[in-house]
């Protein structure tokens, strides 16, 4: 019987190939899904950043509108109209929108050859605490100054650097700073940095508290994110002007995947430093979950398509194997009598063939015997068919024990057995070996603790004396056999013996 | 005599009515904003080559035009709302190309700005360097590398946004950056000392960008625009444009940029 050769090793590897394959893809989808995500995530931070510099912009811009109105008003009326001054300041009803307003204030410019001076000439409280005193020579201050300068120099709004808190009690605490726009003289040209300087008047200012400023502003805060606000380009706790974070709780807490970023406000000439970041509750909000989503769906259906395909091909193999058992044991069947396991006659006359072959193309000898039990009807009918058949098999044991490895015992009928054997140098040896044979069977057996004695009538034809081929032989053999149960059983004879 | 009289009139009138049919519609007032930025526009000084082309640019038109200062970012944005008429030295790209006409008047080469202790000699070394920083001004756009470059350092969280051009040399002194882009209008401020000891300039590879007067489309009809158009076109032949840039550039300059 020949073997069915092995599945082919890809089929095998199979269910690790189509794993690899699907976890390929899910890592494809999950790193896709990822930058998607992570592109997102960085537009909205991206426009959570346009969008808080659009609200502090817009804040100092409608604060600088509002300075201008006051500007237009000395195009009409005198630097030292304080009633004038209230009463458009009282027009303007500065509400909430305003709330960062702490006052607004006339300055006038007094440019003595000796030491210039610029004196608070009106203060008019805006919602929170004064920062200006009336009469304090602004110019003394660099601070002040500085922007007081750009503003003369530009002819527009110009921010101061960050002020700190203005002494005294009930003073605002917070930082701030202040805007200064210029006032000229009506109808002077203001063409040239000359001219501008040669007109001025004096300013109008708004001093503005940072937080109060902060918390004016339209729009909030996009959630999530934590903003600081610092004077100049350089940020540190003592340029700082405003924080701002997510309540505790809330998502905050600094990760190393958070967004951040610098952006560098100019308001009224001068430089903010607005430092925007991300925490926790940014990502929760505005960042997609489908990345794990997809890797673990991914990774659960590429196991299981593994398995699968693993099931399918594993279940393949096993039918194969059934299968090819299941012709073993039938093609087995065909060749082998069903009670003594023993080659049958179309099995040994395909051995008788092959061996004569041999002998034909080697040369040497062939033998082939035929044993027929002597009397064994009488042990059927005495002891029933049962008995019989195991009377069968341990004869044909005996038998198979009695020859060479190399030879094939069958049985062709009810108690009928055949020998072959083939690579003999002479007919002695198989003379020799059917001896064995009828001593053996000669043995009783003892079977359901009954003690059988049994004996056997041979035939034996020796190839190529007794015939060349299987008709003969078996012609032959049988014929001696016959003889030897005419001679009383329990004997042999060989064809060339004289009949 | 009165019939005479009555012809040479209605002669005068025709003329008039053709000019103001040949110019920009005098009927309604317009506004255009400037940007502070090195030499088109300084508000310390009020003066620039932004100033003094729309001062031409008014006086020829004979309209009534609002010059206001404004964060570029601003401009932009009213010129796509249409809120805003126009504004000066404008570049274009394919978005900008759906909101805004353009009337070019100069033409130059953006230009690496790069800190001289980084070694970087050229635009990949800065790129590859993970430790360096470049910062631009906000909504502004540059040649296509400058482009390129401008939003993969985005892209990798190393670019910072400025309002206008100063606190960018500023952070470029004090190495919190060290890289800015720049244009020969720039020039002026490399020539403080502190500057152009520490920095060195990397050319981009890329052809000139025209610059130009900016029209809202949404503001300024297709026939205004030619209008408007037309004007800049004179202010170049007639050479008011070369003599504007030669107040602010040395001659070869001022010729390589507005000859283009």
């Amino acid at each position: 019987m020949t073997s069915e050769p092995d599945p082919i090793p890809v089929t095998r590897l199979l269910p690790w190939l189509v794993l690899v394959a699907m976890l390929a893809v899910t890592w494809g989808l999950w790193d896709h899904e990822r930058q998607v995500s992570r592109k997102e995530l960085h537009a909205q931070f991206g426009f959570a950043l346009r969008d808080t510099v659009g609200r502090i912009e817009q804040g100092e811009s409608a604060c600088g509108q509002m300075l201008r109105g006051l500007q237009a008003l000395f195009a009409t009326t005198d630097l030292t109209a304080r009633a004038a001054v209230r009463a458009y300041v009282e027009t303007l009803q500065l509400d909430a929108n305003y709330s960062g307003i702490q006052e607004i204030g006339v300055i006038r410019w007094v440019p003595t050859a000796r030491k210039p001076f610029a004196p608070v000439i009106q203060t008019v409280p805006g919602l929170g605490s004064p920062r200006e005193t009336l009469g304090q020579d602004a110019w003394a201050d660099p601070v002040r100054r500085r922007a007081m300068e750009r503003a003369r120099d530009s002819g527009l709004p110009a921010l101061s650097d960050k002020l700190g808190a203005a002494p005294g009690p009930g003073r605002d605490a917070a930082p701030g700073f202040v805007l200064y726009l210029p006032v000229y003289a009506r109808g002077e040209a203001l063409e040239s940095l000359d001219q501008r300087r040669a007109t001025l008047l004096g300013w109008v200012y708004a001093s503005f508290g940072m937080d109060e400023f902060m918390a004016s502003l339209s729009g909030k805060q996009t959630p999530g994110t934590s903003l600081s606000l610092f004077d100049g380009v350089s940020p540190s706790e003592a340029s700082l002007l405003f924080r701002a974070s997510p309540p505790a709780g809330d998502g905050a807490g600094s990760r190393e995947s958070a967004l951040s970023a610098r952006e560098y406000l100019v308001l009224g000439g001068h430089t903010w430093t607005l430092c925007l970041r991300t925490e926790k509750a940014f990502e929760a909000r505005f960042g997609r979950k489908n990345d794990q989503v997809i890797a673990v769906i991914g990774i659960c259906l590429s196991l299981s398509m593994a398995l699968l395909v693993w099931y399918m091909i594993a279940g393949r193999a096993h039918a194969l194997r059934l299968a090819d058992a299941m012709t073993g044991q039938l093609r087995h069947m065909a060749q082998h009598d069903p009670l003594t396991g023993l080659p049958n006659r179309a099995l040994f006359s395909d051995r008788v063939r092959q061996k004569l072959a041999d002998a034909d193309r080697r040369g040497g000898h062939v033998a082939m015997v035929f044993i027929d039990l002597d009397r064994f009807k009488q042990i059927n009918d005495s002891h029933g068919h049962a008995v019989g058949d195991l009377l069968l098999r341990q004869v044909a044991k005996r038998i198979s024990e009695s020859v060479r490895a190399s030879d094939t015992v069958g049985r062709i009928g009810g108690d009928e057995f055949v020998v072959l054997m083939g690579d003999l140098a002479d007919a002695e040896t198989a003379l020799r070996i059917t001896e064995k044979i009828l001593i053996s069977v000669a043995r009783p057996f003892r079977i359901h603790g009954l003690e059988l004695a049994v004996s056997c009538s041979m035939g034996l034809a020796v190839h190529p004396g007794d015939g060349s081929d299987e008709a003969t032989l078996t012609r032959n053999a049988d014929q001696a056999m016959y003889r030897a149960k005419g001679a009383g059983r329990n004997c042999l004879k060989q064809a060339a013996d004289p009949a | 005599m009165s019939k005479r009289c009555l012809t040479a009139l209605l002669i005068i009138l025709a003329s008039l009515a053709t000019l103001d049919a040949a110019g920009p519609d005098r009927s309604r007032s317009y506004t255009l904003a400037l940007h502070d930025h090195g030499l088109l526009y300084s508000a310390a000084t009020n003066a620039g080559i932004d100033k003094d082309v729309a001062d031409e640019l008014i006086r020829r038109s004979g309209c009534k035009v609002t010059v206001s200062l404004m964060a570029r970012a601003r401009i932009w944005q009213l010129i796509e709302s249409g809120g805003l008429d126009f504004s000066l030295s404008g570049i274009t790209d394919a978005e900008r190309d759906t909101f805004a006409g353009f009337a070019w008047y100069f033409s130059d080469k953006f230009y690496l700005l790069v800190r001289k202790d980084t070694g970087i000699r050229n635009q990949a070394d800065f790129e590859k360097n993970d430790r360096l920083q470049l910062a631009v001004i906000r909504s502004f756009r540059y040649s296509d590398s400058a482009n390129r470059l401008v939003d993969r350092l985005q892209e990798a969280n190393r670019l910072s946004q400025a309002g206008g051009l100063e606190p960018l040399y500023q952070l470029l002194v004090q190495n919190q950056i060290q890289g800015m882009i720049i244009e020969p209008f720039d020039y002026p401020a490399l020539q403080e000392k502190e500057i152009r000891e520490i920095s060195t300039i990397v050319e981009f590879p890329d052809p000139p960008v025209p610059h130009g007067l900016i029209m809202s489309k949404k503001a300024v009809s297709a026939l205004e625009q030619e209008k408007w158009r037309s004007i800049i076109q004179d202010m170049r032949k007639d050479g008011t444009m070369l003599r504007i840039f030669e107040k602010y550039f040395k001659p070869d300059l001022a010729a390589a940029l507005v000859n283009f």
